[in-house]
């Protein structure tokens, strides 16, 4: 899947209120999420983006023709 | 082929000095916005507690009032001329609108700004909302007169302007943009009479002292007979840009000409009967009359919900043209290194959720539970704070070179900034509605309470705090990135097209709708019955129960200058 630099931003913006409803979220089931687990899901959230961003982008060469 | 300015250059000089006003207010109320956030999380602490409310007056004012009309009145200018393909009919009563229109904002900000000096005998803060019996300066209520004036006239314009229009095109249907603007100001007209009775009966005797006392229920529903359709009033434009800007921006079309309309009309009848919804809690208008306000309410729920989806089905539409598939992968087609069309489609998924917590205000009961809480302003600053103000900001990017011929600075960064503003919204409005949930109370500099602890249901306070400082911080540097942008855009070199302006014709167009949705003078009718229907009986119990000048003298705003004249006042007012 190729990810546009611009839909990358808009992902990460998207994974934010993700995140601050994530404990709520999980509050709905009991689950007593601590601040820690949100800091790691976004950093894994972005991490994952990143990586699919990263194996779809054209090699350097490929963009000057 | 030539852009705005080309074609009608007199016109575009009066759009660009009311964008002007716009952001300039933009820019003040923005940085009032970022002490607030920093003073009341308690992070850092600039301003004194009691020109705490000063920042907020002004912040309130400068931004709900002054950045968004101006910017409205700008818009509107645009969309009637480049709609009717006709210059305005006289540009002296352009500029004579903009110049009265200008002045009284000008008054204002002087009444409230001069609450920063001790030394000079005025104040205004009354805060956004300026019924009595909080009293300020009188120059802050004629300014507020004439500004409102000054957008009737500017009202008239824009009629006169289709007028004309209508003479040399009997038979056509009126276009879109242009039937936005006036479906608009129709409504406007009829809700700031409540505003106008207010201030000028009311508010500026009683302020020169040539009345003595006031009723403050009766300034209190006047204003919320305006203060709800106001909020449409920043809307609308909104709207038109979602409608017809947005569709092409997306590289589609507008889905159905038909729905647009029947969403304006449906503003017109709906917006103005329903300002009691934020009195639920007001003593002295009775229950039913409250019920009625509710109802009337929800049904506004009908046009948003077809803008909703007409909206989305143009942006589908425009999306699919780019080669976009499948029930979601559609939306990685979407032009989204455009600043334009990110902030707006931004904007209006941030409108989705404010909503839904809208929806949380006009219940009635469940209202009670965040009534005068920190949820309002979250609610609000998603709505007007996103919806209306980030719309506005993404659609200069489109608008202000059609207006000066040059092109922007820089894409990249306008993408950073509406960006910027979605994620700082995100934090503060998300800690903002869960504080209110929680009871901490909102126009307060400093919401502790010695003894008592808030308790968050999840997290904790600490983190809600944190949250807002850190969402205040983030819009304030998006509007420093948006202003910087737009200003280093005026030095650029001036090209023939600086922007694709056309806007192309809506899937369904206007022949396929009813002719009946036109005619504007039977739903201008139909939305005085609506309005006489829901307010004359609660403004006649008002009146009858403590005249129409009431028996409450009023306080006087002037902190700092008449302490004792102040609480005077305020110990009469509670005996």
């Amino acid at each position: 899947m190729n990810i546009s630099r611009a839909g990358l931003l808009v992902l990460v913006a998207f994974s934010i209120p993700v995140a601050v409803e994530l404990r709520v979220l999980f509050g709905f089931f009991g689950v007593d999420l601590p601040l820690a687990a949100v800091v790691v899901f976004e950093a894994v959230f972005l991490l994952a983006i990143a990586v699919v961003y990263n194996l779809g982008a054209e090699p350097k060469s490929a963009t000057k023709h | 082929m030539a852009t705005f300015v080309d074609r009608y250059p007199e016109e575009a000089s009066v759009v660009k000095a009311s964008l002007v006003v716009s952001f300039v207010a933009l820019g003040i109320g923005a940085l009032f916005g970022l002490v607030q956030a920093l003073h009341r999380t308690g992070y850092f602490r600039v301003i004194d507690s009691v020109d705490y409310y000063t920042v907020l007056t002004g912040h309130g004012v400068l931004l709900a009032l002054v950045f968004t009309i101006f910017f409205l009145v700008g818009l509107f200018t645009w969309a009637v001329v480049q709609s009717l393909e006709r210059p305005l009919p006289d540009i002296r009563l352009t500029w004579a609108w903009f110049g009265l229109t200008t002045t009284g904002a000008v008054f204002v900000a002087v009444a409230i700004l001069a609450g920063f000096v001790p030394s000079i005998d005025m104040s205004a803060d009354v805060l956004y909302t300026f019924y009595a019996p909080l009293q300020a300066h009188p120059l802050f209520y004629v300014g507020l007169a004439m500004f409102i004036v000054g957008t009737w006239l500017a009202g008239a314009d824009w009629f006169l302007a289709y007028r004309d229009w209508r003479g040399d095109n009997p038979d056509e249907r009126i276009p879109l943009q242009t039937f936005m603007v006036l479906t608009t100001m129709l409504m406007w007209y009829l809700s700031t009479i409540g505003v106008a009775v207010s201030t000028v009966f009311f508010l500026i005797p009683w302020s020169f002292g040539i009345v003595e006392t006031v009723n403050p229920l009766l300034t209190r529903t006047l204003f919320w007979f305006f203060g709800h359709p106001v909020v449409y009033f920043w809307l609308m434009p909104a709207y038109l840009m979602w409608y017809t800007v947005m569709p092409k921006l997306a590289g589609g079309r507008l889905f159905s000409d038909p729905l647009a309309r029947v969403v304006f009309v449906l503003f017109l009848l709906l917006s103005t009967p329903v300002g009691i919804h934020h009195q639920y809690l007001d003593p002295g208008i009775a229950e039913g009359f409250k019920f009625i306000a509710m109802t009337n309410t929800m049904f506004l729920l009908l046009p948003s919900l077809l803008t909703a989806f007409t909206v989305v089905a143009s942006v589908e539409h425009g999306a699919r043209q780019r080669g976009g598939e499948g029930y979601i992968k559609w939306l990685g087609a979407l032009p989204w290194r455009d600043p334009a069309f990110t902030g707006m489609a931004l904007a209006g998924a941030l409108f989705a959720a404010g909503g839904f917590s809208g929806m949380i205000n006009a219940g009635m009961n469940i209202n009670y539970l965040i009534h005068n809480t920190l949820w309002v302003p979250g609610h609000f600053h998603l709505t007007v704070g996103t919806a209306v103000a980030l719309t506005m900001m993404a659609g200069s990017y489109w608008l202000v070179p059609q207006l000066t011929g040059k092109r922007l600075y820089s894409r990249p960064i306008g993408l950073l900034q509406v960006v910027l503003w979605f994620v700082g919204m995100v934090f503060m409005s998300n800690a903002m509605h869960r504080a209110g949930l929680v009871g901490i109370p909102r126009r307060t500099a400093e919401p502790q309470y010695q003894s008592f602890d808030f308790s968050a249901v999840i997290g904790t306070v600490g983190e809600l705090r944190a949250q807002i400082a850190l969402g205040g911080f983030l819009l304030f540097v998006s509007v420093v990135l948006f202003l910087f942008n737009l200003l280093l855009s005026a030095f650029e070199e001036p090209i023939e097209n600086p922007v694709d302006d056309s806007l192309p014709a809506p899937l369904s167009g206007a022949s396929g709708s009813p002719v009946v949705l036109d005619n504007l003078r039977l739903w201008t009718a139909i939305a005085i019955v609506l309005v006489i229907l829901a307010y004359t009986l609660p403004l006649a119990s008002i009146v009858g129960d403590a005249g129409l000048f009431g028996n409450v003298p009023g306080v006087p705003v002037w902190v700092s200058a008449n302490a004792e004249v102040t609480i005077e006042a305020l110990t009469e007012v509670i005996a």
